[in-house]
């Protein structure tokens, strides 16, 4: 399992560890089935305290990502269905959000007004929106 | 897990006139790992020797293990594995021959496990100490403070003086022989972007007084930086967490411990702001060299009382 840690970053360290695996369980990288490393294998290959990485198996088993049996590792699960789960939903809605305001703050340091800005979202909104219906239409 | 392995409570302790320590506390569950984070001249030593009986506290007590240090000194030592800041070993001696000299030191002594250390620390045997690089000898040091299989282990700033690769392996070895066998581990240091993977909790001790302490994590998400416009109407909005404050021109970016509650305060009263993440050595920064002078004052008050 690939995982690159950016020491001094802003990222708290669990967050930039269960970001990259929960992308890489959803990505399809680590298929369902797989046993990840163990806790105490990862967190030597990484130079990263124990309990960080319990932390971040436990929260990704409560999001559904992983499961752990116990005494015999920590296994990658089918992935969730869009609506299957909402702490999953919550974190990457939260992760959207910070995105979104960093998007905001970067239009507003070039410039732009909130008024152009909030006629940008309405525009995108729309056709995003028509172009959503087109494909459950498709489908 | 809520057991606790070290405790220090309330100890202060001057050499002369100069008061090192104030009032400092500090505690430490079972397996837990506490980086304690000072410049130099904080009183990180100090509070180690301390926590030893390797020197007497002028007031407070200290717990370790269970028992009082200062009544047990040399208990403690068999308890504990200690690696002094810049510790100095016989350097006439080869790390074969120190092993065998340490041993009857330690009731619990592992003759294997220290000469396990040794291959695995990749530290000749045969080389006379006083010819080892400095990273060798730490890890030598490292090795010898483990081989009596201590459940508490106690390092004085043992990344100083290693080379970044070394300290690399060095926080590799923390986690694999210390915490994956749940010693419970105090370590001073103030190489902050490596404490923060390493380190359950943090304590930041300034001019002798602990101004700071709680899970890595925790300190993150509740020490922040909020760009503010710099104005009277957040005159009377001055956090009771405030750590710093920078102004540039008609904005001000200020750094606050407890920020949630200040930032709902901030929504609460339609003030326009912005909140940056921060990282620990900008915590660091802020609680160590922070300015809190400079509030916006009130428009019609006079600003003395700010």
């Amino acid at each position: 399992m690939y995982i690159r840690i950016e020491r001094g970053s802003s990222s708290p360290i669990s967050r930039q560890i269960a970001e990259q695996i929960r992308a890489q369980c959803l990505a399809g990288i680590l298929k369902p089935g797989r046993c990840l490393p163990s806790v105490r294998q990862l967190a030597s290959e990484l130079g990263v305290n124990v309990n960080t990485i319990v932390r971040v198996y436990e929260r990704l088993a409560g999001e559904g990502l992983v499961e752990l049996r116990h005494g015999e590792g920590t296994f990658v699960l089918p992935p969730p269905k869009a609506s299957a789960s909402g702490v999953e939903l919550k974190e990457q809605r939260e992760q959207f959000s910070r995105e979104f305001a960093a998007i905001a703050r970067r239009g507003l340091l070039l410039g732009l007004t909130t008024t152009e800005l909030r006629a940008m979202l309405t525009s995108a909104a729309s056709e995003a929106k028509s172009m959503i219906l087109k494909q459950t239409q498709a489908e | 897990m809520n057991e606790v392995a070290i405790k220090i409570d309330q100890v202060a302790k001057s050499f002369g006139r100069e008061q090192v320590l104030q009032n400092v506390s500090l505690s430490i569950p079972v397996g837990q790992t506490l980086a304690l984070l000072g410049r130099n001249g904080a009183g990180k030593s100090t509070t180690i020797r301390i926590l030893l009986g390797l020197i007497p506290a002028d007031s407070g007590t200290v717990y370790l293990g269970g028992i009082d240090p200062a009544a047990n000194s040399t208990k403690v030592l068999s308890l504990v594995g200690y690696l002094a800041e810049d510790q100095t070993m016989y350097p006439w001696m080869t790390p074969t021959e120190l092993c065998m000299f340490l041993a009857p030191f330690y009731p619990t002594w592992d003759m294997a496990l220290a000469h396990d250390y040794l291959d695995r620390f990749q530290i000749p045997r045969q080389t006379k100490i006083g010819r080892l690089s400095k990273g060798q000898s730490v890890k030598l040091g490292l090795g010898l403070a483990l081989a009596h299989r201590p459940a508490i282990v106690v390092l004085d700033d043992p990344a100083m003086g290693l080379d970044p690769i070394a300290r690399k392996e060095f926080n590799r070895d923390l986690v694999e022989h210390l915490q994956v066998s749940g010693a419970t581990v105090l370590y001073s240091s103030h190489l902050l972007d490596e404490v923060e993977a390493v380190a359950d909790a943090v304590a930041i001790l300034d001019g002798g007084r602990i101004v700071r302490t709680g899970s890595t994590e925790s300190i993150r998400d509740e020490v922040k930086q909020i760009l503010l416009p710099f104005d009277r109407e957040v005159a009377n909005l001055k956090p009771d967490g405030l750590l710093d404050i920078r102004r540039f021109d008609d904005r001000m970016a200020i750094v606050t411990d407890n920020a949630s509650e200040y930032i709902h305060k901030l929504s609460e009263n339609s003030v326009d702001f912005d909140v940056v993440d921060l990282r620990l050595d900008e915590i660091f920064e802020a609680f160590v060299i922070g300015r809190t002078q400079g509030w916006p004052s009130e428009p019609t008050h006079d600003s003395v009382s700010v």
